[in-house]
């Protein structure tokens, strides 16, 4: 009996020891590599390269792109590049709080701060006169932007803004997240298996702090679309999701398309997209891509940039 | 197929419970949570048969959907789950009696539109529970449990991806055949 009250006490004080990995410099959160948005933003935020549009240059659309958990601005490097420096609108790519640094910085960050970094950005758009902006986000930053229409941010908005949602996660893949709550403090950390090379854009070493954050904001909108969303006059939706998906369950696209209706009682518009990637929109250092993925990118990509000005 | 099966299942139950002296059919509501995720809600009957270890090995018939929880005046997703749960209850005759259960069974979920019809809605259902039942002198039983889903969705491998892993459940029933205790 005292063997195993020992043993008992034993794991209790392992499990409460605080666990924090060792991160190679050559990996994102290990110090040395940073985000480029964070040490040139100007390359990444129309806000800072142009502050002070001409009347002209305010109508043009700015199109926002933020990346999910985990990730970084990398995640939206290839419709900069598929744009090929276009004059009809603008890419601003933001970043995350917490993301694309170190490992302290994201174990510290919550899913308000996430959810800041889209919304100031917004705010510093407006304030510095831009008229059409635009959001293309993904996984993570779907159910952010969610939240924000929830909170009625975008309700006196002046012009259309249209929000492309690639793989929303309302339900993850990996349901064990559910219990993250329970378990999480005893694992610490948890280890993605991320692609070669990708180490470099995503963490590797994921807090299980900023795992509860991801069930927590997935917890509460889930909860809001079941109450229901309705979108105010000038937001447009449009949900493109990948059949299967490793990350983000694609029933989380019944939810959305369920918990959401237009200014008109309409629906929104949806996309079933024939992919088994996690964000088909970005193909870089995924492995394997097939002619029908890029078919996909370009797809979106096109869909999106049209749809901007209607 | 599996609908069928079940309701087989049932009137076979059913006139099993109409022959017993004392037999026990316990008749309830069961509450039940996802962690993570729904309440779903419905109805129970459990039977335990007097010649095949009475009151130790019963055979259970479920019937529980968001229908009844979660889903009510939302936009949650209507899930129905149909169980056959074999069930093992120890320590006879006492107060509060452990008990171990397997089920297994079918669901379908309904998405309310053509347009999900890419997306898997239907599974077989494994799963497995422990708990305690509180058996009072009177033919109330309470029983609580946590379970665990053994098919659930990764996303990729054509299983609804609202079926969580871990489950709790409390059942509220009343013995319809012998009264005493």
């Amino acid at each position: 009996m005292k063997k195993i009250f020992i043993a008992i006490v034993s794991l209790l004080l392992i499990a409460g020891c605080a666990k924090t990995p060792v991160v190679p410099a050559s990996e994102l959160g290990g110090g040395v590599i940073m985000d480029p948005s964070l040490t040139d933003p100007a390359a990444y935020r129309i806000s800072v390269s142009q502050p002070n549009p001409t009347a002209a240059q305010a109508q043009i659309p700015v199109v926002i792109c933020s990346h999910g958990y985990s990730a970084s601005t990398f995640e939206w490097d290839e419709f900069r590049t598929w744009s090929n420096n276009t004059n009809k609108y603008y890419i601003d790519q933001v970043l995350l709080a917490g993301h694309g640094t170190t490992y302290a910085a994201f174990q510290a960050s919550t899913w308000h701060d996430w959810e800041s970094s889209i919304e100031d950005e917004y705010n510093l758009l407006v304030q510095e006169g831009y008229k059409n902006i635009d959001f293309a986000v993904s996984s993570t930053s779907c159910t952010l932007m969610l939240d924000m229409v929830h909170r009625g941010v975008f309700n006196n908005a002046s012009t259309t803004v249209h929000i492309f949602l690639i793989d929303p996660i309302i339900i993850p893949s990996n349901k064990l997240l559910s219990v993250v709550g329970i378990v999480g403090s005893m694992l610490g950390y948890v280890t993605a298996d991320n692609a070669p090379g990708e180490d470099v854009y995503y963490y590797h070493y994921r807090p299980q702090e900023t795992l509860q954050q991801l069930e927590n904001v997935l917890n509460t909108v889930r909860t809001e679309l079941q109450e229901g969303i309705t979108l105010p006059k000038n937001v447009y939706v449009k949900v493109y999701k990948s059949i299967k998906d490793p990350s983000a369950d694609p029933i989380s696209a019944v939810l959305v398309y369920n918990g959401i209706k237009t200014s008109s009682g309409g629906r929104i518009d949806l996309d079933f997209i024939n992919s088994d990637i996690h964000v088909f929109t970005r193909l870089a250092l995924v492995p394997n891509v097939t002619s029908l993925d890029r078919q996909n990118q370009v797809y979106a990509f096109t869909d999106i940039t049209t749809r901007i000005f209607q | 197929m599996i609908k069928k099966t079940l309701l087989t299942l049932l009137f076979f139950t059913g006139y099993l419970a109409a022959n017993a002296q004392n037999s026990v059919l316990d008749v309830g509501i069961r509450m039940q949570k996802e962690i993570g995720l729904y309440y779903e809600n419905g109805f129970t009957l459990n039977y335990s048969y007097k010649n095949l270890m009475p009151d130790k090995l019963y055979f259970g018939l479920t019937y529980v959907s968001s229908r009844f929880g979660t889903a009510i005046n939302s936009n949650a997703i209507k899930q129905d789950n149909f169980l056959f749960s074999p069930a093992y209850y120890f320590r006879k005759n006492h107060l509060i009696r452990p008990f171990v259960r397997v089920d297994v069974g079918y669901f379908d979920a309904d998405y309310g539109s053509k347009i999900f019809d890419v997306l898997p809605s239907k599974t077989l259902l494994l799963s497995s529970d422990l708990g305690v039942s509180v058996q009072t002198h009177c033919p109330l039983k309470l029983s609580a449990s946590l379970g665990y889903n053994f098919i659930t969705s990764n996303g990729t491998n054509n299983v609804p991806g609202t079926i969580y892993p871990v489950f709790y459940q409390l059942t509220l029933s009343w013995n319809l055949l012998n009264h005493k205790k």
